[in-house]
């Protein structure tokens, strides 16, 4: 399974695509299959959105406790926040998406993460 | 502390009313982002995992208490409370949002602080000893000359493109505080036996991928043609520096293909041509002189009572100060570490709560004068022994007066992947797993000086090259690895770390440190710091201990 994420750029957030807009939450992240041409489509379209996010890129995902999660340890904590202030970022609203992210395992590299780099 | 005049105080608020017009021109889409990465990277600010990250300049780690104010602040306003120093002696706030970047540079500018140089291909902060003007090792004050070189290379025109970022450290002690060996140049002071000043200069160290400890290029250098002379080495770096390829962009890779020798030939040729013109006058060196110019100490007596006092009476009193107080150049002052260092917390973070105790603290008792350490702690030059108990004591109920100055829980630490676009693995963590098993003070005191620093990544900004032992997150097969490097120093001893055997899973590296830590103190003679007792044995006793698992 894949889902699209990017950082918004007023102010930076992580965000994810959900139907033709982005929103804050994964739990609320829209998935395709990874062989559904629907998630190019989106990438297409959120790379077409630059006054409304920064680094639009596929992420792929990995079942965890019967949920997705990020498959890599980087989207993660993305989707998380950092592991060194458990108040801070999305995982402080708690809930079941957010545990089956902590209690998730995979790399430690995004599939997205070599062309990120260079544009970061 | 040196202090801003009109052109300085006008500048910066022309540079933010640049930047507020470039945010609005991105905001509404006249820019993209190609476009605006270059200009928010002039202005300190980065896009990172979670959000946006300002780098805020502190020249050569000097701060006022206003300023600290300002910082904490700007931390509790448009953050979460709290902010990052960093080991170039920076502040980092990690998570900023675009929007409100206009008005925090303002803020900034109001007490004299900015976000210039601290990104980009340019000459960045310029580092120096954290003691200076406090301790009696040194030569001369060496913020005299950082400070000059702060002037002269603020946004330069023409080193304002350089093939790679361009780190300076002068260091006016012996004893190196500024790990001056492993910077682009790094400056050491000296006097020569007519009482002549001049500079050491050291070009062509440095970390991330291809580490070096610099050569000398001069051993003598008078101290009033430094401008000009740093002038030919950035003039020779500028031409000849590998702007083709960003893995051999920095002058460490030009002077290790020309050889110091070479290199230096070309300096001086360049040199030659420039001529003293390019130099500071004496009257403008005068006056930077005179803005570090001590006048406020008293004359005081070596001892005092209620120091004693407290130190006979108090054993944590009496352990921060084995630990934390340095000799001051002044009879009856000390200079005082705060480390943020504390067991379990973020190494380098500092709460906004915790920079007003310790602007507080500056204002009260410190000469209003604090610094920042490249290894990521703060520092009162400046404090009457009489006043320490009571330092203390307030350091102590913020939290931040944790008796590990140069112990092994005093760890350099980079954001690592928890917040940095760049890294492969976490490094914050490693630090905290590591404090936690040296959570003893009496254990961690007995190990003695013990300098471990962590990266994220092979860009080494937690210089882990130069660690007594340092450790490299990689990422191995998509798994958060940990490479650990032996025998490294950031000191006047410099040397890199060589590497101990093969990386580490992330949840076996502070069982291996402590395993490093037992063959030291088994092996150790005669007083031996951990590196001392590495230098003499080599690695195979530690290799042997570490690895013993896998055999």
């Amino acid at each position: 399974m894949k889902a699209l994420t990017a950082n918004r750029l007023i102010d930076g957030d992580v965000v994810f695509w959900k139907a033709g807009h982005w929103v804050e939450r994964f739990a609320e992240a829209q998935l395709w299959a990874d062989d559904d041409p629907a998630a190019t489509a989106a990438e297409d379209a959120g790379k077409g959105q630059p006054k409304v996010v920064v680094d639009a890129y596929l992420i792929d995902l990995v079942e965890s406790e019967g949920l997705w999660a990020p498959l890599s340890y980087r989207e993660r904590i993305r989707a998380l926040g950092p592991s060194n202030h458990l108040h801070h970022g999305k995982q402080a609203e708690g809930g079941a998406v957010i545990e089956a992210l902590q209690h998730a395992h995979g790399a430690a590299r995004s599939t997205g993460r070599v062309n990120l780099i260079k544009r970061k | 502390m040196y202090q801003y005049d009109s052109i300085d105080k006008a500048m910066l608020a022309d540079r933010s009313a640049e930047f507020r017009g470039q945010v609005a021109r991105r905001l509404a889409g006249e820019l993209n982002e190609d476009q605006f990465k270059p200009l928010r990277l002039m202005n300190g600010l980065y896009l990172q995992l979670h959000a946006y990250m300002l780098r805020v300049a502190i020249p050569y780690g000097s701060l006022n208490s206003t300023q600290l104010r300002k910082l904490a602040w700007i931390g509790r306003t448009y953050d979460k409370g709290y902010g990052h120093f960093t080991t170039r002696t920076n502040l980092q706030f990690h998570w900023i949002k675009l929007r409100d970047t206009p008005d925090i540079l303002d803020a900034l500018a109001s007490v004299d602080m900015h976000a210039i140089q601290t990104s980009g291909n340019c000459i960045r902060n310029t580092t120096t000893d954290p003691y200076a003007g406090a301790t009696a090792e040194e030569v001369d004050d060496p913020r005299v000359w950082a400070e000059a070189i702060r002037q002269w290379s603020t946004l330069h025109p023409e080193f304002s493109f350089l093939p790679r970022k361009f780190k300076i450290a002068i260091t006016a002690a012996a004893k190196d505080r500024t790990a001056a060996k492993v910077h682009d140049i790094g400056l050491m002071l000296k006097r020569a036996r007519d009482g002549a000043l001049g500079f050491e200069v050291i070009v062509g160290g440095g970390m991330g991928r291809t580490p070096y400890v610099g050569p000398t290029i001069r051993e003598f250098l008078p101290v009033n043609r430094l401008l000009s002379y740093l002038e030919a080495i950035l003039r020779v770096y500028n031409r000849h520096g590998r702007r083709d390829n960003i893995y051999k962009a920095r002058i460490k890779i030009l002077v290790a293909a020309l050889g110091k020798d070479e290199f230096a030939r070309q300096v001086d040729a360049e040199w030659a041509k420039i001529g003293e013109d390019a130099d500071l006058p004496d009257t403008e060196l005068a006056r930077i002189r005179g803005a570090f110019a001590a006048t406020r100490f008293e004359v005081l007596p070596a001892q005092s009572e209620a120091f004693e006092v407290a130190r006979a009476e108090t054993p944590a009193f009496a352990r921060f100060v084995r630990n934390n107080l340095k000799p001051h150049k002044k009879s009856g002052y000390g200079i005082v570490e705060i480390s943020l260092k504390g067991i379990g917390d973020t190494p380098g973070d500092a709460s906004s709560d915790q920079m007003d105790v310790v602007a507080d603290l500056a204002q009260l008792y410190g000469q209003d004068d604090i610094r920042v350490t490249h290894e990521q702690n703060l520092v009162l030059p400046h404090v009457k022994l009489d006043d320490v108990p009571k330092v203390w004591a307030a350091l102590a109920e913020a939290g931040i007066a944790t008796p590990n100055i140069n112990l092994v829980s005093d760890i350099i630490a980079c954001p690592g992947l928890d917040y940095c676009a760049l890294a492969n693995a976490r490094a914050i963590s490693i630090a905290q797993h590591i404090a936690e098993k040296f959570r003893d003070p009496d254990r961690a005191e007995n190990v003695g000086e013990l300098k471990i620093k962590i990266s994220g990544c092979i860009n080494a900004c937690g210089h882990h090259h130069v660690g007594h032992i340092g450790i490299l997150g990689v990422d191995k097969k998509g798994e958060e690895f940990y490479q650990l490097t032996l025998g490294g120093s950031g000191a006047e001893d410099a040397a890199v770390g060589s590497a101990l055997g093969p990386a580490l899973p992330y949840d076996k590296v502070a069982e291996a440190v402590d395993t490093l830590v037992e063959v030291y103190l088994r092996q150790r003679q005669d007083g031996e710091r951990f590196l001392d007792t590495f230098r003499r044995t080599g690695v195979a006793p530690f290799k042997e201990a570490v690895y013993a698992d896998a055999h």
